[in-house]
């Protein structure tokens, strides 16, 4: 016989597992939508570059008027653009962290109060279909742990970039790439495998 | 005056519709433009590691493909510039009515001008065509020079002055729709 005390957390597990399933997809396309954004920030640094690196009266174009301060304004302006499209997709990132990190404390918070009138047994117990609430509440403090270092990496390198420190931009794209992780990213879906019969079952 | 400002509304009506026009046909071109010339910059700097390898010599194949391809990006941007200078000479025609105007005002009310101003915006126009000019002239000296730079940082550069149009500033957006609100063309 299953308790209500279990019953009550299998629901709250499987409400959790579904905010994990759907909040996953969002968080896969809004960082989808950052590397574009990534890659321009690096050809914007690149070219700002160059302009540095030329000397306009040595060129073909030494008799346009103030070329080099108004093109130099122009790049400064669409990396400026570039970052701010950023910021936006990191608040995305911070509301889903959010959204996982509610749902996680909640449910561990039920598992805090019931955990007296629930005996080692009832916790570790599985079956073929249905892996057991230590396991499920130790999966899901992974993956919150897990966006909860992502989005603060992401946010920390963003928020080190400026216009006009051009370095730091031009390695932005490869640190921001190199913040991607997918072994644990893997290790989510596979924890929503784990959890599909499960969550079926009602 | 009635009569006047009859043929002066149809004549800024003309012109708004031209202006607006200019501008998407301006942007078309751009876009063809910034392809074009992207691809010409990763071409020449192929080209150029050809050179600074030595071992391709002129008459190979894989060479001359490079330089026909070459050719035919050139010809690309050329397309896209004369576009430009069709779009600039029909600027600069309206300007020269727009002109005849205003001097017709300057004869007829004095440099005071009537009392209450026909309209405020005269110079917009031409700070506009101005900005356009400087911009055609610089992507026509792009043109001749982009495909016999060999140094990649002046490669983008100019890469950079065709993509972001440093003598068309965001501003003129605002000019334009001022002009626009002026004559009627968007309600208040």
């Amino acid at each position: 016989m299953i308790k209500p005390a279990v019953t009550s957390l299998h629901q709250a597990l499987r409400k959790s597992f579904q905010t994990l399933e759907n909040n996953h997809k969002v968080w896969r396309s809004e960082l989808e939508e950052c590397s574009p954004l990534m890659v321009s920030l690096g050809n914007l640094a690149e070219q700002l570059r160059a302009l540095s690196n030329v000397q306009m009266s040595g060129t073909p174009l030494r008799d346009f008027p103030d070329l080099e301060n108004r093109l130099r304004f122009k790049l400064l302006q669409a990396t400026d653009t570039v970052l701010t499209k950023l910021n936006e997709r990191i608040s995305s990132l911070q509301s889903i962290r959010d959204a996982i990190s509610n749902q996680v404390t909640a449910v561990v918070q039920l598992y805090q109060q019931s955990a007296d009138s629930l005996d080692l047994s009832a916790v570790t117990e599985r079956s073929p279909t249905s892996p057991s609430v230590a396991d499920m509440l130790e999966w899901l403090q992974d993956a919150e742990r897990y966006y909860r270092k992502q989005f603060l990496r992401r946010k920390a390198l963003l928020q080190m970039l400026r216009a006009d420190d051009l370095s730091l931009l031009e390695s932005a794209p490869n640190r921001w790439k190199s913040l991607d992780s997918p072994s644990e990213e893997e290790q989510i879906t596979d924890t929503l495998c784990r959890v599909s019969f499960f969550m079926e079952s009602q | 005056v009635q009569s006047d400002l009859k043929i002066w509304t149809s004549i800024m009506k003309s012109s708004g519709v031209t202006g607006t026009s200019r501008k998407v046909k301006d942007n078309a071109a751009r876009l063809e433009g910034f392809n074009a010339a992207t691809s010409i910059v990763n071409l020449s700097s192929q080209s150029e590691q050809l050179l600074v390898d030595g071992s391709a010599s002129a008459s190979s194949p894989s060479s001359h493909g490079q330089t026909e391809s070459l050719q035919e990006e050139c010809r690309r941007l050329e397309d896209v510039v004369h576009k430009m200078v069709a779009v600039v000479t029909k600027m600069e025609r309206l300007m020269t009515s727009q002109r005849g105007i205003r001097d017709l005002e300057e004869f007829q009310f004095g440099p005071e001008g009537r009392t209450s101003p026909l309209f405020h915006s005269w110079t917009a126009a031409e700070t506009l065509l101005d900005g356009f000019r400087q911009e055609l002239k610089l992507k026509q000296t792009i043109l001749q020079e982009v495909a016999h730079t060999a140094t990649p940082d002046l490669c983008m550069v100019y890469l950079s002055c065709w993509l972001h149009q440093p003598y068309i500033p965001d501003q003129n957006r605002l000019t334009l729709e001022a002009l626009l609100l002026e004559t009627g063309h968007r309600p208040l």
